[in-house]
């Protein structure tokens, strides 16, 4: 968070304000340029808001330490600690609005991740279903050929029983050669062909796998920051009392199963369940 | 065996699904299948057509699986339907409200061909002995 990164600015500027108001109160001309020094364009701004803030601080403070100076020698110190009091609780107030402001900058990048994280589960969402597609539509392509396969062969291979049970003439068995022989060199290599192609098409649209997985990773890390943020606010406002579930029959898949007794993991215990209901 | 011509109705809100349970379906022999996106217009579908089966997911838009299962339960010209599901709702709470509702069979997915064949055939075999 920036604000451990301010804490050297906060000191140095502590520094430059008790300095300057210490030495010479009326003047908050080097407390300006100290604070000029400072990087950041939020600590820009928070210094030129400081600065405005010192100086009427410092005229404010100014009469009374010369007045305290005039009340009597000695007396100093009361109206130094008055002012150093006050610097201590400027110090104190801007480091809060540095804290402030640097959750104010989570808070900006986390409403402008999150639609980019929406995108990107839009296009995980797109991509795993043009994949789905693709596979069905090449199974589609390839069930017919495997069919036809299967129903040639096994035609060719009931007749080439016949041949070996003395049932075909010559001339059939001539026939059914060139069929065999026609079958091997065409159809047969042609099916093949056509499935091997889809078994690749199958193979290539496994390829988002790659692209969903490296966008998930990222809303899987952006999800946990929020989380972790979100967890902490919560359980500090939550009382133990009303930190139970509520209840709800629609959670999809059951991501992680593990410890868990009140889900079933497979489908033996689903029917294992049922069993046991008498249903 | 039950007739492979029985009409089925697949309901799932995703259109993936659908084709793979359809797919399976054909496999198994059952060629006359419908499908539907959500319990609202799966209950049009079956009021409106003579369905022997229906297979159905629960989490859906609309119309969720359960509340098509309760409708269907107490329609008197469909209450006599099969209603089979198959979803990745894994509580046990789930499992039992879907029983109480009067589910014919529960699925979780992810799921095999083999899991739908069996489950299929142990409900035919309910029906022809009922």
């Amino acid at each position: 968070m920036s604000a451990d990164n301010d804490s050297p600015d906060l000191e140095a500027l502590f520094d430059s304000i008790a300095a300057s108001v210490h030495l010479e109160a009326p003047s908050p001309a080097p407390v300006a340029a100290a604070l000029k020094a400072g990087d950041g364009k939020n600590l820009q701004a928070l210094f030129d808001s400081v600065v405005s803030g010192a100086q009427q601080h410092a005229v404010e403070s100014a009469p009374g330490a010369q007045s305290a100076g005039e009340a009597g020698e000695g007396s100093d110190w009361p109206a130094q600690e008055n002012v150093f009091n006050r610097i201590g609780q400027m110090a104190r107030q801007l480091h809060t609005t540095l804290r402030e402001l640097g959750y104010d900058d989570l808070l900006k990048n986390t409403v402008s991740a999150l639609p980019d994280a929406k995108d990107r589960l839009a296009y995980v969402a797109n991509l795993t279903e043009q994949a789905a597609c693709r596979v069905l539509n090449a199974t589609d392509v390839a069930q017919p050929a495997m069919e036809a396969l299967e129903g040639a062969a096994k035609s060719l291979g009931a007749r080439w029983d016949k041949v070996f049970a003395n049932q075909l003439t010559t001339a059939e068995f001539r026939g059914l050669a060139e069929e065999t022989r026609a079958y091997l060199n065409g159809a047969l290599p042609e099916k093949t062909g056509i499935v091997n192609a889809q078994l690749m098409e199958i193979m290539m649209a496994q390829d988002f796998q790659d692209l969903t997985g490296q966008v998930i990773k990222k809303i899987v890390a952006l999800a946990q920051d929020l989380e972790n943020g979100l967890m902490s606010a919560l359980l500090e406002v939550v009382p133990q009392s009303k930190r139970s579930e509520v209840p709800n029959l629609m959670n999809g898949p059951v991501v992680n199963a593990e410890g868990r007794s009140d889900v079933v993991v497979n489908q033996q215990q689903v029917d294992d369940l049922l069993d046991s209901l008498g249903f | 065996m039950p007739d492979s011509k029985m009409k089925i109705l697949v309901v799932d809100d995703f259109s993936t699904m659908r084709r793979i349970v359809r797919n399976l379906l054909k496999e198994l022999g059952f060629t006359n299948i419908d499908e539907a996106e959500d319990g609202a217009i799966a209950l049009q579908k079956l009021n409106g057509d003579t369905f022997e089966f229906v297979i159905t997911d629960w989490n859906m838009p609309n119309m969720d699986g359960l509340t098509l299962l309760q409708t269907v339960r107490s329609t008197p010209t469909l209450k006599h339907l099969p209603v089979l599901m198959i979803t990745a709702e894994a509580k046990k709470e789930n499992i039992i409200a879907a029983a109480q509702a009067g589910a014919s069979g529960y699925i979780v997915k992810p799921f095999t061909a083999a899991t739908l064949s069996e489950k299929l055939n142990k409900i035919f075999e309910k029906m022809a002995a009922a």
